[in-house]
């Protein structure tokens, strides 16, 4: 029960890893408040099923993450009824092209999915932590933006702007006791992974690892959960690369 | 003096460390130590929180001042 009496605002949670954290804090007895682009079956079903078997408050937001104005209403909306102790910061955008076949608004796409949504978002909702002077926010990034894969020139250098900002931010917000982390996710086992990635550079890519197999999304939630909780008090400003040894 | 007031000069005292006296009209951001960039933010925290309320980004920067954030709070309907 490591988040119990903790609240957990958690974004781009209803698919793939964001999926796993949700049920992992869930689990660990963390109330929730999820941020979503929009309603589907599955999710509430889940939601429903999390909230009866861990007893605890689930709250979900619809927000359009590529919309300024939508951001600051949901924001402001979510610190105004909720005390915000964890913020994951989960959504994400990748579609690849070669740097010559990358178009301007593909870049934009990318940074305003991946960079600036998640500036502004995080913006507001610090301002819940630093009332009560505690709080963890973990960016999660991804190893792309350490090793410059082909292909992924926008997705790259958004994901490596978000790990710039993490460290900053880790060094502002430590006078309010708010630690900031990134974890940089190698390949895991998605359908964003496996639609954006050919089967062959999979394979390539697996046979150099030092575990030889991609990860369980719930692998990568493990890490999260550890940085959300107070296990790792004294841990800020740290980019953790989860990627089973590359 | 009106409540309000009170629960402003309140803010600067306490979240700039600074004696009460010096709280006054002619305040500005930067022309003392102790309302550097840190110092602000800590004090727009202690703003939000006693008047419950969420500046805007904008507001955080334009609040340059003594006056001017008796200004910028009226647009939150906080009438000092």
């Amino acid at each position: 029960m490591l988040l119990k009496n903790k609240t957990a605002l958690l974004t781009g949670c209803n698919r793939g890893i964001g999926k796993e954290i949700l049920k992992i804090f869930a689990n660990n007895k963390s109330n929730l408040v999820c941020c979503v682009r929009q309603a589907d079956e599955a999710f509430s079903n889940l939601i429903n099923q999390l909230k009866i078997e861990n007893n605890i408050k689930i709250d979900v937001y619809y927000i359009d993450f590529e919309k300024e104005k939508n951001i600051k209403e949901i924001a402001s909306d979510i610190i105004k009824n909720h005390q915000i102790n964890i913020l994951v910061n989960n959504i994400g955008y990748l579609e690849n092209s070669l740097f010559q076949m990358t178009t301007s608004q593909n870049l934009k796409k990318h940074f305003d999915v991946n960079f600036f949504s998640q500036f502004e978002f995080t913006q507001y909702i610090i301002k819940s932590m630093i009332k009560i002077k505690n709080g963890s926010i973990i960016f999660i990034s991804s190893s792309a933006s350490l090793d410059g894969n082909i292909g992924r020139s926008s997705y790259s250098s958004s994901k490596s702007a978000i790990n710039a900002l993490s460290k900053v931010l880790s060094r502002e917000l430590g006078r309010y006791n708010i630690r900031v982390n990134t974890i940089a996710p190698g390949l895991a086992d998605t359908d964003m992974m496996r639609n954006t990635t050919d089967e062959k550079v999979l394979n390539d890519i697996v046979k150099n690892l030092s575990l030889k197999r991609i990860a369980d999304p719930a692998e990568i939630a493990n890490v999260v959960l550890f940085l959300a909780s107070d296990l790792s008090s004294y841990l800020t400003g740290q980019l953790i690369r989860v990627d089973g040894g590359i | 003096m009106s409540d309000n007031l009170s629960i402003y000069k309140e803010c600067f005292s306490e979240s700039l460390s600074i004696s009460s006296e010096i709280v006054n009209k002619n305040l500005k951001y930067n022309e003392i130590d102790e309302w550097d960039s840190i110092g602000h933010m800590t004090l727009i925290s202690s703003l939000e929180e006693k008047f419950n309320i969420s500046f805007e980004t904008d507001d955080v920067i334009d609040f340059s001042s003594y006056t001017k954030g008796i200004e910028i709070l009226k647009k939150y309907k906080i009438e000092i």
